[in-house]
């Protein structure tokens, strides 16, 4: 190493600094350690946890009471049964709004209520959705799950349409325009060709989160095996409920390989746009391009 | 001295990127390597620090073989040796200087690397290497913001960084314009006399391995079919290593045809 | 003169792809199915669209907040987002490594990879509420249960998202620090984790924003937060409060949208 000149330590740029940054962090730690200093929860019960656990695990899982799975099989396809009908339902009527909320298709105030009404749905639990409005209607049960599911997920697959049509080139767009074709012609062959696979493919990954969505809202009264959890744990039939729960992760695991490879076939990386969609509320990096 | 015997790379696919090379490099060399894309360029380097492994011979740097390297031993083999790629290979979203301080990571402890803290000596080692390449104005500056020109300049910081016996450049040049890959050449080529750094350059393009290479190979097909010095190396013996005429692709700056 | 030109021959039309009208008819099939009395759950339209108007009933109810209901939400209200954020810290921390273990470009090795990501499969495989009824079956009810519960599910959606994001990563930086000799560690810290950094402070807090979400049905099973004054309220069929605690999630969702959005600006 040669030694270095004070003048060309002199000639060196000094570090930057970063105040915003900094505050953000510090702000960020404050508010977690405020969470965790004020919260009203006894530590000692913390200690006999890994015990109680693994109690309770033996008495889950070793052995599990393979014979439930007469009970237990009916009751999960009942529930992926609901959670498929409630995507449909949820994605039918997700599309036309998706079209609605575009700012690129429907008009400015349009597109902006409907965003907002999407946004309103989105915020109403399923659970809530369903005991309030849902089961009145069909009564307990896997229908009013269903119903409940497809209402709650126009919200999020409406948010994603509208924003994977804003996202297209309107190239082809105002190609078919210029043809004189009828506004919903333009639609059908203009934009649905290019977003298609995307949307599709939030179908499916709302299908994966819709699955656990059915098996919770057996808990609050629409059957399928969401029920057989419920009341395979209160009435303490521990080894029934760890059957109930090998079901659930394969059933469960299983979906989400098919549909994870169905989307995959449909759009490359479509898991990661999704997902991106999902999180960011835009479709992924790769549609912008950047 | 880097020692190349009868060295083969075979690809699972059946591919023969590299035939029977036997090669002697001396320490201090600056040697230029041509050929047509796939002709082995990038694989020959590359089994130089061990990201390509041969699949029979060996390659040995002062005796000892790369082949049979592993783990501790490997990471020690290349943390004195440099390189620098075509695409930069930046991380582009941090500063200049964590770029280059990449090049301490040898030496760095991993406690250290994670939390982010270098030693002094490693960051003083990092900003004279920014010097030597004249780019020490630009240290805390996001590397996404630099040209290409400059991200090279802070490519070859980062391999000075490792103060390095070997370095070993991978069409360092070809994503950038005629003036910008001149100047970065005449930076290799200093640092190879200024500090006597065993260099092996990659080039695609004929008249700059003519002008800045000490001693060219050219591969055909995997194989070596040229071993001389610049001056021997006319058009003649590149129609040879390429197998075809000469093109304007084929070098920097195309003479206008009178 | 022109030459003839010779008669190009039309290339013969392609086959037309099974796999869409395929998928098509599979996917009415399974509806069909699905929606069947018999096999299914037994969906009827029409029937629904006849008691339609029942439903608005207790909805008409719900859009009526109840803003004198207001003070005795305040409390559990803090106590979901304190839950919120402790199983975010600690359950964003976990996911951390486990991503990086998930991802076939940092796992150090395959069967580590095939391993992760099996045991993250099951982790993800179990939807939150299912995690709360357990722990506070073990533990009995209260915000620890629903703080675990969270932690498990944090853990699964953190994970693979950060997988995804590190599987897509640009190699080049990772080239270059295995040339430079590093160590499989710093290669993962200083060539994979700057370029998803950003992501995972959005992923961070997009799972901090699941969580106040969550808390409202893990409150059903008793673990703690403004989930267990809901589910007590539509016990009691007081659904103008109900309206009022939606009407307060709404709100707090959104405020920290707003606030992610800033945080996520100025942390990267």
């Amino acid at each position: 190493m040669t030694a270095t000149t004070a003048a060309q330590v002199a000639a060196r740029p000094t570090p930057p600094s970063h105040v915003k940054r900094d505050i953000a962090i510090l702000a960020t730690l404050a508010i977690i350690a405020w969470a965790f200093l004020t919260i009203d929860v006894r530590l000692d019960r913390l200690i006999d946890l890994p015990e109680r656990l693994w109690s309770l695990f033996q008495r889950m899982f070793l052995p599990p009471d393979w014979s439930y799975i007469e009970v237990a099989l009916p009751a999960m396809v009942a529930s992926i049964q609901m959670a498929w009908i409630g995507t449909l339902i949820g994605a039918v009527l997700s599309l036309p709004l998706g079209f609605f909320g575009a700012k690129n298709i429907s008009s400015g105030p349009v597109s902006n209520a409907v965003r907002v009404f999407l946004n309103a749905i989105r915020a109403f639990p399923e659970v809530v959705l369903a005991v309030v409005v849902f089961v009145p209607i069909a009564g307990l049960g896997p229908v009013a799950g269903a119903l409940a599911i497809g209402i709650h997920s126009i919200g999020t697959l409406g948010k994603l349409t509208a924003e994977a049509i804003e996202s297209i080139d309107s190239g082809p767009v105002e190609a078919a325009r210029a043809t004189g074709a009828p506004t919903l012609a333009v639609q059908r062959w203009g934009v649905l060709p290019q977003v298609l696979p995307e949307i599709v493919a939030f179908w499916l990954y709302r299908f994966e989160i819709n699955l656990r969505a059915a098996a919770v809202l057996g808990i609050v009264g629409a059957g399928g095996i969401g029920a057989v959890l419920s009341n395979t744990l209160s009435y303490r039939r521990f080894d029934k409920a760890g059957l109930a729960i090998i079901v659930v992760v394969i059933a469960t695991i299983l979906i989400d390989q098919i549909s994870g490879y169905v989307r995959r076939r449909i759009i490359e990386g479509s898991d990661r746009k999704a997902i991106q969609a999902e999180v960011f509320g835009e479709p992924g990096p790769d549609r912008a391009g950047r | 001295m880097i020692r190349f015997e009868k060295a083969s790379v075979t690809y699972p696919g059946g591919v023969h990127a590299l035939r029977d090379i036997t090669l002697q490099i001396p320490d201090g060399q600056m040697m230029v390597i041509v050929g047509l894309s796939g002709a082995g360029k990038s694989t020959l380097i590359r089994t130089i620090n061990g990201l390509v492994q041969p699949t029979s011979g060996d390659v040995t740097i002062d005796g000892r073989s790369i082949r049979h390297a592993r783990g501790r031993e490997l990471r020690e083999i290349r943390g004195r040796i440099g390189m620098i790629f075509q695409t930069f290979n930046l991380v582009k979203r941090t500063t200049v200087l964590n770029n280059v301080l990449m090049g301490r990571l040898h030496a760095t402890p991993s406690w250290r690397s994670v939390i982010g803290r270098y030693r002094a000596d490693d960051v003083e080692i990092a900003m004279q290497a920014l010097e030597r390449v004249g780019i020490v104005d630009k240290a805390y500056v996001r590397a996404s913001n630099l040209s290409g020109g400059q991200q090279q300049r802070v490519g070859i910081a980062r391999a000075l960084a490792q103060q390095p016996k070997i370095l070993l450049a991978d069409e360092p040049v070809a994503s950038l314009d005629p003036p910008t890959s001149h100047v970065v050449m005449r930076d290799l080529q200093r640092i190879n006399r200024e500090l006597g750094i065993t260099t092996i350059v990659n080039l695609h393009f004929l008249d700059l391995a003519k002008v800045y290479g000490e001693r060219i190979i050219g591969l055909r097909g995997g194989e070596l079919v040229y071993d001389g010095t610049a001056a021997h190396a006319d058009e003649n013996v590149f129609r040879d290593i390429y197998g075809r005429s000469l093109t304007a692709d084929d070098v920097l700056e195309p003479v206008p045809a009178v | 003169m022109t030459a003839a030109t010779p008669a190009v021959q039309r290339p013969p039309r392609p086959k037309r792809s099974l796999a869409v009208p395929a998928g098509l008819l599979g996917a009415i099939l399974i509806t069909l199915w699905a929606a069947s009395e018999q096999f299914g759950i037994g969906f009827d339209i029409a029937a629904i669209l006849e008691d339609l108007s029942k439903g608005s009933l207790i909805l008409t109810e719900v859009l009526q907040p109840n803003f004198a209901f207001f003070p005795r939400t305040i409390e559990p209200m803090i106590e979901t987002i304190q839950m919120a954020i402790i199983a975010a810290t600690i359950g964003c921390a976990i996911a951390l490594p486990a991503g990086f273990l998930a991802s076939r470009v940092t796992a150090p090795g395959r069967i580590s990879l095939a391993v992760t990501r099996s045991i993250l499969n099951v982790i993800r495989a179990l939807p939150d509420l299912l995690y709360a009824m357990v722990f506070v079956t073990a533990l009995s009810i209260g915000p620890l249960a629903g703080i675990l519960a969270l932690i498990f599910f944090n853990i699964g959606v953190g994970a693979k998202l950060l997988s995804e994001t590190v599987d897509a990563v640009d190699r080049g930086p990772i080239e270059a620090a295995d040339a430079a000799g590093s160590t499989h560690v710093q290669m993962v810290r200083t060539g994979v984790f700057p370029q998803v950094l950003p992501n995972y402070v959005a992923f961070s807090l997009y799972v901090f924003e699941l969580n106040i979400r969550a808390s409202t049905v893990i409150g059903i099973v008793g673990a703690g937060g403004i989930g267990n004054t809901l589910n007590a309220q539509m016990g009691f069929f007081n659904f103008n409060n109900v309206g009022l605690i939606i009407l307060e999630l709404f709100i707090l969702v959104f405020v920290i949208e707003l606030i992610s959005i800033q945080l996520r600006r100025r942390l990267t």
